[in-house]
């Protein structure tokens, strides 16, 4: 129970020591929170680009497409076509959901969580800020490069994204955009590391944290350990590429001398499975706390869902391999890669059973973010089945790098990680603005954004299994999959409706930071040390250090007095 | 493949009837109708199976969702059950319980015992079996596999076959481009590697594909039953047309592929240049 002196800093005065250079975790979470929403927005409409052209190619898109391709009446070209695809999952992935789930709810919890006045590091983790906003920079100038931006999906696999095969300079910035964010990543991690492990309050053993912290401490370290795998990945295409080296070159452009370009993807996948874990685990953390904090009782085998996550973090360095069936690596390999990928069922299996424990006997009120993470549960139960067949090999050789792929890795990365996050937003926004979010429009944007979503995912997956494969500019230039127009046309409505609905959320969250509902301290009754303190929360957040006296679930004890059904974690467990 | 998704037919056919409906409200000037299938249990159908081992692909597909479906109502029955029953209107007083007894842990044990035996071990076993005494038990010499090899490159696929002498890479060889012509009921092997940027060769048919990587050459075989045309497909991102990167599979009859073969053959030898160092661009077979 590492525990020193802690300084609240002082308040800074200037509006830029306040709100763009801020020490203050609070600010850095805000920061990152703008930011992944502004991205979400931008990758959005990408996807909307996306999909229209899938459904309705050759047609113009409508309002916005005459604006952004004058030259051809509207219509996305197809290069412009891959340079979306590619920007829209690194934008999601990287600059979208990592600030939100990990930069924001990382820097916002941790220290309100586990009761500290500020992160362990607070220069890191500015700079974790502006490593990422650098980033965000380097990866939108890429757009008004001559040849466009990176346009080799986002795994940007060589030798594609090799001079030869994306000569733009746009690939190269896109290599040293994630390299940056790679730092913002690791420099972010080893903060939330660092605070997790040293700055806990007095009496807070690690299975006292709320299991949000579990997940984001999970996250943490998988990203200190594998973003910098990524980033040396990024660096050798680098060289590839500026100077002529060839660790990813090969065939007939491989004139002196010859490299792997399967190196890149085991070097890649590495990296990239883990980063699946990386999304999701941060989610999974909050909707295993909110579904006891809204059921009203404790979390299910709570030590066991952390022990889940620990498992999960595990396994998921052993799994990367079934991402590469297709290259054929040794049977051997395949084989071994299979029977790891299919033990990640049982500490997922253990989720579920812990989450609908939780919410069994329990007496569960319906507010928004409790909406969200029921939500959570429905759609990851879908993406983490139907990734079951891409594990297995052999039906992987049907499906892999089909759009059942992409139902699948949206169901679990996209649906499950966004409304996690979205539980997050309405469930702390009083912490963060000191405001509600108005739970009627609240819940409007939970039902549309399901329905839309599962329109969405669902779909794909039917359109993959019908044979269709990503990434295609036209798919109907094959007649076979002429048949999937209508189902294609329909994915493209539940996307149109997904991305409508989010200016219900786009309106409550802005109505909500400027004119909302003054929040009271603690709005949910919850017992978790965050509510412990004034919303929003003042800049020293804890008046005094809070000395911990029990769990974070502490809620429905039939001891308790007064009508009151919870009790705060600084208050000594009542048992009689 | 009818009644295998019996549930989901009813929900997407469902889905399609709203679809619809909501189509007529979008501004949507495409003419051509006439390809269009407004029968949503179509696309429930993965495309006619050709193959000879296709439909161990298939059983392991409908398997997995069969059991996916019975645990995802299982996970419904609870989230909605539960959501229903528990309701704060209903159900005041909550369970005061950390979930930390012998039966609660060996409820959700003997759940997690389920799903992986259920589903995962056995899915990951039928798999690895499949592997090993189908798709990678590779076809003998005194079976006499048709030898292929398959060169992709930015947006075309190559096939060559051994001319009259059975030697890859010589003059005689057969060379087509984004045609590949080959029998049914006759094991076909085919080496596959690419000129550029790594490819994918996709067979939706025969549900299999195989990466085709610069630098590597990479194999794949099957064996097809059914004669007719399909198409070919690159599965891997390549670039600007790589959806554009089609070709066509002819199966024909052993007599007829014969016929074909033969006259190609013909063929080769008046129109192949000796001479052009394009026509070289194989290489020696080596059994690995």
């Amino acid at each position: 129970m590492a525990f020193f002196e802690q300084h609240a800093h002082p308040v800074p005065k200037t509006f830029l020591g306040k709100y763009i250079f801020s020490f203050d975790h609070k600010v850095i979470a805000k920061q990152f929170l703008w930011s992944g929403l502004f991205f979400l927005g931008v990758g959005g409409i990408m996807a909307l680009l996306i999909r229209w052209t899938l459904a309705y190619p050759g047609q113009s898109f409508p309002i916005l497409g005459s604006i952004l391709f004058p030259h051809t009446n509207g219509i996305v070209p197809p290069d412009t076509y891959a340079m979306l695809f590619t920007q829209h999952g690194t934008i999601m992935i990287f600059y979208a959901i990592t600030p939100l789930l990990i930069g924001a709810f990382g820097n916002l919890c941790i220290p309100l969580m586990i009761g500290c006045r500020d992160m362990a590091f607070p220069l890191l983790n500015m700079l974790s800020y502006w490593f990422f906003f650098i980033s965000g920079a380097l990866l939108l100038s890429a757009l008004f490069t001559p040849l466009g931006a990176a346009a080799g999906g986002w795994t940007s696999y060589p030798t594609l994204a090799l001079t030869f095969g994306s000569p733009g300079v746009g690939q190269t910035l896109w290599y040293m955009a994630i390299f940056t964010i790679g730092i913002s990543s690791i420099l972010g991690a080893v903060n939330y590391i660092t605070t997790i492990i040293t700055l806990r309050a007095p009496g807070m053993g690690y299975f006292d944290m709320p299991l949000t912290i579990w997940g984001i401490w999970m996250t943490a370290i998988l990203n200190a350990i594998f973003v910098p795998v990524l980033g040396a990945g990024c660096l050798l295409v680098i060289f590839d590429r500026v100077f002529g080296t060839s660790f990813f070159l090969a065939g007939a452009a491989a004139t002196s001398g010859s490299g792997d370009p399967i190196l890149y993807q085991h070097v890649f996948w590495i990296f990239g499975h883990p980063e699946v874990y990386i999304l999701i685990l941060p989610a999974w953390g909050i909707v295993s706390d909110l579904l006891s904090f809204f059921s009203r009782k404790p979390a299910f085998a709570a030590k066991a869902t952390a022990l889940s996550m620990v498992s999960i973090s595990v396994l998921s360095i052993l799994v990367y391999g079934h991402h590469m069936f297709t290259t054929q690596m040794s049977p051997l390999l395949t084989q071994s890669f299979m029977t790891l990928t299919m033990t990640i069922s049982i500490p997922s299996a253990i989720f579920f059973g812990n989450w609908l424990g939780t919410i069994w006997k329990g007496s569960i009120r319906f507010d928004t973010p409790m909406l969200y993470s029921l939500g959570v549960v429905f759609v990851f139960g879908l993406g983490g089945l139907t990734g079951l067949y891409l594990g297995t090999t052999t039906t992987d050789f049907y499906l892999h790098d089909t759009y059942f792929v992409v139902g699948h890795f949206h169901y679990t990365m996209a649906a499950s990680v966004l409304l996690g996050g979205f539980a997050g937003i309405y469930y702390w926004m009083p912490k963060m603005f000191g405001t509600m979010m108005s739970e009627f429009w609240g819940k409007i944007h939970f039902w549309l954004t399901m329905l839309g979503i599962n329109g969405v995912f669902m779909g794909m997956l039917f359109i993959g299994y019908g044979g269709m494969h990503r990434r295609i500019y036209n798919p109907f230039y094959y007649e076979e999959l002429r048949r999937l127009i209508p189902m294609n046309e329909f994915v493209t409505i539940s996307a149109l409706l997904l991305g409508g609905s989010q200016f219900i959320f786009l309106f409550n969250f802005l109505w909500s930071v400027w004119n909302g509902k003054k929040a009271v301290a603690n709005p949910w009754k919850v017992g978790t040390l965050e509510w412990t303190i004034p919303s929003p929360a003042p800049s020293y957040n804890f008046k005094d250090i809070p000395v911990v006296k029990c769990g974070p679930h502490e809620l429905g004890n039939p001891n308790l007095k007064d009508g009151k059904d919870f009790q705060y974690q600084t208050e000594e467990l009542v048992t009689s | 493949m009818s009644g295998i998704f019996g549930i989901f037919k009813f929900i997407v056919s469902s889905m399609g009837v709203i679809a619809t409906s909501l189509m007529l409200s979008v501004a949507n000037a495409k003419d051509g109708t006439d390809y269009k299938s407004t029968n949503y249990w179509d696309i429930t159908v993965p495309p006619e199976d050709i193959s000879v081992n296709g439909h161990l692909i298939d059983w392991l597909f409908n398997y997995t969702t069969y059991m996916n479906l019975f645990f995802f109502i299982l996970v419904c029955a609870g989230l909605f059950g539960f959501a229903f029953i528990y309701h704060h209107k209903k159900n005041k007083k909550p369970l005061y319980t950390y979930g930390n007894k012998p039966v609660h842990i060996w409820t959700v044990t003997i759940i997690g015992v389920a799903v992986f035996i259920g589903i995962d071990a056995t899915i990951s076993a039928i798999s690895n079996n499949d592997l090993r005494n189908v798709f990678l038990n590779w076809p003998k010499e005194e079976e006499k596999p048709l030898k292929v090899q398959v060169m992709a490159q930015q947006w075309v696929w190559k096939f060559r076959y051994a001319g009259k002498d059975e030697v890859f890479n010589t003059q005689d060889d057969v060379v087509t481009v984004n045609d590949l012509r080959v029998p049914i009921n006759r094991k076909l092997l085919f080496q596959v590697t690419s000129k550029d940027v790594i490819h994918s060769f996709f067979l939706p048919n025969a549900r299999r594909k195989v990466d085709a990587m610069p630098g590597r050459i990479s194999r794949i075989w099957m064996e097809l039953n059914k004669a007719g045309k399909w198409p070919i497909a690159c599965a891997e991102m390549c670039g600007t047309h790589h959806y554009m990167m089609g070709a066509k599979l002819t199966t024909y009859t052993p007599e007829d592929f014969e016929s074909w073969l033969g006259q190609a053959q013909r063929v080769a030898m008046e129109v192949n240049d000796p001479e052009d160092l394009n026509l070289y661009w194989g290489w020696k077979w080596e059994v690995r």
